[in-house]
């Protein structure tokens, strides 16, 4: 039993509806803050659970939960002469796997209509019970966002039929950095994992044993005759004052008992550590009725790069037949957990580096600037270290010395595989500069970029102009058409000598000390205290 | 591959809930359907779990007919019929879905394609007569998803008076039989009180007719087993109101007294079949203690001092002592067993007769013709 896809409308940042499909096994969602990761964990545990927050949300409902652009989209359209239906948030889990628990579940209740197993949270207008107050409400026409107070949770099964918590087999285990508490004060989510570890049986000797607590506890002595002296003390009514143990909620031992670590209330423990923990109890659920989805929320916030490692070693190692999604926007975590399980995520966008034309050379690149890409809001592509110095130096040049990086541009040296990452970026529709050498023939280099041609997200830049010279080095031609001799080509040797601190007589002499010393070179540049003319095409690459 | 097939025909009183449930128990892990056409008999069948084992097992799921077809028959898979919610069932007396009437009176029912006229209200409620027929649809539509999933959920489905069934409930049987499940059916032909169905299909079968029907209109390859025997004692009828109350079906295997000592021991003093004077009804009344039986709650002679019930309603139930006040087709019959019995008179005549333990009296003024075989004379005791 597997979730194998979800699938999320105007639910935060999800416009719309944003279908995401899971690996059975591992699966590490990448993105940038606010990239919505959070979110997709959030939404499955909401669907498998009814909470948010540790809380059911059904108490807890606010307009907020919506997306934005929904909400404006139905409340400009409410004076209109075609007013909008209010907006509702689904939630739908489709499962994989033939076993019977699942038969239960099945239908064609879902969005595709589709013969499948799976359940969908709704929150939804209550048209039954609010019909009229609604329309009352919109007549008035002061409705400025989602009347939440006359809307409903539902959690159904693709069979249509009401479900809770306990009748989907599939159970969810949330690890995040956040703390949730229960009244108590002992961890809403720790208790939860427990309790979905043990066994039904098991349960069943728990609750009962505090129950046997409770009234070993009532049917005390001592506290009979502490009672007596309240009343006598309390004298404020005919009436007997007494104390005892709540015995009226219907609240589960899992609400009123706490998990200790070497005696340590669980919540008292380092953050790192109830993390570690709180994985490896949900790991270790072995259970034929029933799956568990780890859902593991960025986990390098409270761990110690050991305490990561081995946590990543629990994960990749002992996950055995668990479903895992972690959020994660530690590189280390992705590039660690196999690029393999990535799914990039990127406003909406998905991108899994296993599908990719190029998958074969992210997974053996170190994984971190396939990262830095996916990361990125823009990303300037250069060739190598001298072009990326002279790249930022000119974009802090026009944008009062800040860095690229300070506005989320990241500037990549990518050696010869601008193909691959444009791959990635366009998968992920990000914006994406291209700085490359013309290498003397214009026509091959758009032949190479032809894809991007009338791309509204990649930008290819190169010098259109072909320079041509009699230089030879070591009997071979010089190649006019890199970046040195076309920053000399846009600014004179006198200029380039006093930056660099060279005293070259020719050109000639300049392009060979600048062939031959490459990094200095743009080191010096980046450096400079003097301004520095750049060529046209880097020009169109700093460009906003 | 065919699950297993069983009808077994029962007599009244022969302990056919105690015969499911014990049989539900038996299965152990795999999950159970319970299902019957009323309400009272679906909590009786929850009461016996509880009286025999203490709790209702965990892999047994209790519910009607109705809640049956509306949960896992029509609401799974009805996307490929229609979209919108059902809200629930609304009983119906007479044929459903009413478009107009002519000016003759003539009444014209919605077409089958208008989905939501045909099968629903104006509330989206299904009607209770068209409910099996939208659940064979939506099986249909699916090309067999719904079967198919019942199958999966409960390999075990146990039906309890499945001779209330008819029209389309009988192609749901059948479409069961056919499956992997295994289907376990209980029933009284002679017991057939509530006409659930104003279809013309399989109007035939209607009145009991459901052992002809499973022998009839499944295939060859689908075999059911028919069972007579295992529940033709009584161990609530005395051996005088079986042979009484069997007169009423004779083309059916008369129903025994179960002899076993259990059933026989605290046999009361007073017992047999009885023909009460409307003048002893009261002194009857106050020494035999009986339950009266009567058709409806307006039936006429009912004391009201006295408890009494409806015929339908006392369906299932068993008591030392009746009394039944008789209609009009009923005392005719029991004069000449050769006139015409309305198939529902006589199930409910059948029922009634069949309440008793020791004693069943029918209160009415013989006149001087012989009395019926078995019954005798009621006489004060001076």
């Amino acid at each position: 039993m597997k979730i194998e896809k979800v699938k999320i409308t105007n639910f935060k940042c999800y416009e719309g509806t944003f279908t995401l499909a899971l690996n059975d096994g591992l699966n590490v969602i990448v993105g940038a803050n606010e990239s919505g990761k959070t979110t997709i964990l959030e939404a499955i545990h909401l669907a498998l659970t009814g909470l948010l927050h540790g809380r059911p949300l059904k108490n807890d409902l606010t307009s907020y939960l919506f997306n934005l652009v929904a909400q404006n989209k139905y409340v400009h359209s409410l004076g209109t002469a075609s007013p909008l239906p209010p907006p509702a948030i689904t939630i739908e889990l489709f499962f994989s796997g033939s076993s019977n628990e699942l038969a239960e579940l099945e239908g064609d209740g879902n969005s595709e209509r589709a013969k499948r197993s799976g359940v969908v949270y709704k929150i939804e207008f209550d048209e039954e019970n609010y019909k009229g107050p609604y329309e009352e409400l919109v007549k008035a026409g002061e409705l400025t966002s989602i009347p939440v107070e006359y809307y409903t949770t539902t959690m159904r099964s693709f069979a249509r039929k009401g479900v809770t918590a306990r009748n989907i087999p599939i159970k969810s285990a949330l690890i995040d950095s956040s703390s949730t508490r229960l009244q108590n004060g002992s961890d809403v989510y720790v208790s939860r994992i427990i309790r979905d570890v043990l066994e039904e049986k098991e349960r069943a000797s728990i609750s009962q044993a505090h129950r046997k607590l409770k009234e070993a506890f009532v049917a005390n002595p001592n506290l009979k005759l502490i009672n007596e002296r309240i009343t006598q003390a309390a004298k404020i009514s005919q009436k007997a004052v007494s104390i005892s143990v709540d015995l009226s909620s219907q609240t589960a031992w899992e609400n009123s008992l706490m998990t200790y670590i070497d005696l340590i209330p669980f919540q008292y423990i380092g953050k790192g550590e109830q993390c570690v923990i709180k994985t490896k109890l949900a790991l270790s659920a072995k259970k034929n009725a029933e799956a568990t989805a780890v859902l593991l929320e960025e986990p390098e916030n409270h761990l110690s790069h050991t305490r990561l490692n081995e946590l990543i070693a629990d994960l990749t190692e002992k996950h055995g037949q668990k479903q895992i999604i972690i959020s994660t926007h530690s590189s280390f975590v992705a590039n660690k957990l196999g690029l393999d399980h990535l799914i990039v995520l990127r406003s909406g966008e998905v991108a899994r580096i296993s599908e990719l034309e190029a998958s074969d050379f992210f997974k053996k690149l170190a994984g971190y600037d396939t990262l830095r890409l996916a990361l990125a809001a823009k990303a300037i592509l250069v060739e190598g270290d001298s072009d990326e110095l002279v790249v930022q130096r000119a974009y802090m040049d026009a944008n009062e010395g800040r860095l690229p990086i300070q506005d989320g541009i990241d500037v990549i040296s990518v050696g010869t595989a601008f193909l691959r990452f444009l791959e990635l970026a366009d998968a992920l529709k990000i914006p994406v500069a291209v700085v490359t050498d013309n290498d003397g023939d214009t026509t091959v280099v758009e032949k190479k970029y032809a894809a991007f041609k009338d791309s509204s997200t990649v930008r290819i830049c190169f010098d259109p102009v072909v320079d041509t010279g009699p230089l030879m080095v070591k009997d071979k031609p010089y190649n006019y058409n890199t970046l040195e001799p076309k920053l000399l080509k846009a600014n004179d040797r006198a200029t380039l000598n006093a930056i660099l601190g060279t005293s070259a007589t020719t050109d000639d002499e300049l392009r060979i000390h600048m062939r031959a010393n490459k990094t200095e070179s743009a080191l010096a540049i980046f450096n400079s205290k003097t301004a520095v003319t750049y060529p046209d095409y880097i020009q169109k690459a700093i460009a906003p | 591959m065919i699950g297993e097939n069983k009808i077994v025909i029962a007599a009244a009183g022969s302990g056919k809930t105690t015969y499911l449930v014990e049989e539900a128990v038996k299965i152990k892990g795999e999950r159970v359907l319970i299902t019957t056409y009323t309400e009272s008999n679906e909590a009786e069948i929850r009461q016996k779990f509880f009286e025999l084992v203490g709790h209702v097992p965990a892999n047994v799921v209790i519910m009607t007919w109705f809640s049956f077809l509306i949960t896992h028959g029509v609401k799974p898979f009805q996307g490929s019929l229609f979209e919108f919610p059902v809200s629930g069932m609304v009983l119906v007396s007479a044929q459903s879905g009413l478009k107009f009437k002519t000016r003759q009176g003539q009444p014209v029912f919605w077409a089958e394609n208008e989905i939501d006229k045909h099968y629903f209200d104006p509330v989206r409620r299904v009607y209770s007569d068209k409910l099996p027929k939208l659940a064979i649809r939506c099986n249909e539509k699916s090309g067999g998803a719904v079967m198919d999933r019942i199958s999966r959920i409960f390999p075990h489905v146990l039906v309890d008076e499945v001779q209330d069934l008819a029209g389309y409930d009988l192609d749901i049987l059948a479409a069961l039989a056919r499956s992997s499940v295994r289907l376990l059916m209980v029933g009284d032909p002679r017991q057939v009180t509530y006409l659930t169905h104003h279809e013309r299909r399989y109007q035939k079968y209607a009145d009991g007719g459901i052992v002809d029907f499973l022998r009839n209109e499944l295939p060859k390859k689908v075999p059911v087993d028919i069972d007579e025997t295992t529940l033709n004692r009584s161990h609530r009828n005395s051996a005088v109101i079986c042979t009484v109350s069997s007169r009423l079906f004779p083309v059916l295997p008369a129903s025994q007294a179960c002899d076993c000592v259990r059933c026989r021991t605290g046999s009361a003093a007073w017992n047999g079949a009885f023909i009460l004077r409307t003048a002893d009804y009261a002194h009857y009344l106050a020494t035999v203690r009986p339950m009266q039986l009567r058709d409806k709650i307006t039936s006429l002679g009912v004391d009201q001092r006295w408890p009494a019930m409806n015929f339908g309603e006392s369906k299932g139930r068993g008591f030392d002592h009746v009394v039944i006040l008789p209609t009009e087709p009923m005392r005719l019959w029991l004069s000449d067993h050769a006139t015409n019995l309305k198939p529902q008179s006589r199930a409910k005549f059948y029922v009634a007769l069949t309440r008793g333990r020791h004693s069943v009296a029918i209160a009415m003024d013989w006149g001087t013709s012989p009395l019926p075989t078995g019954f005798s004379l009621y006489e004060r005791a001076s």
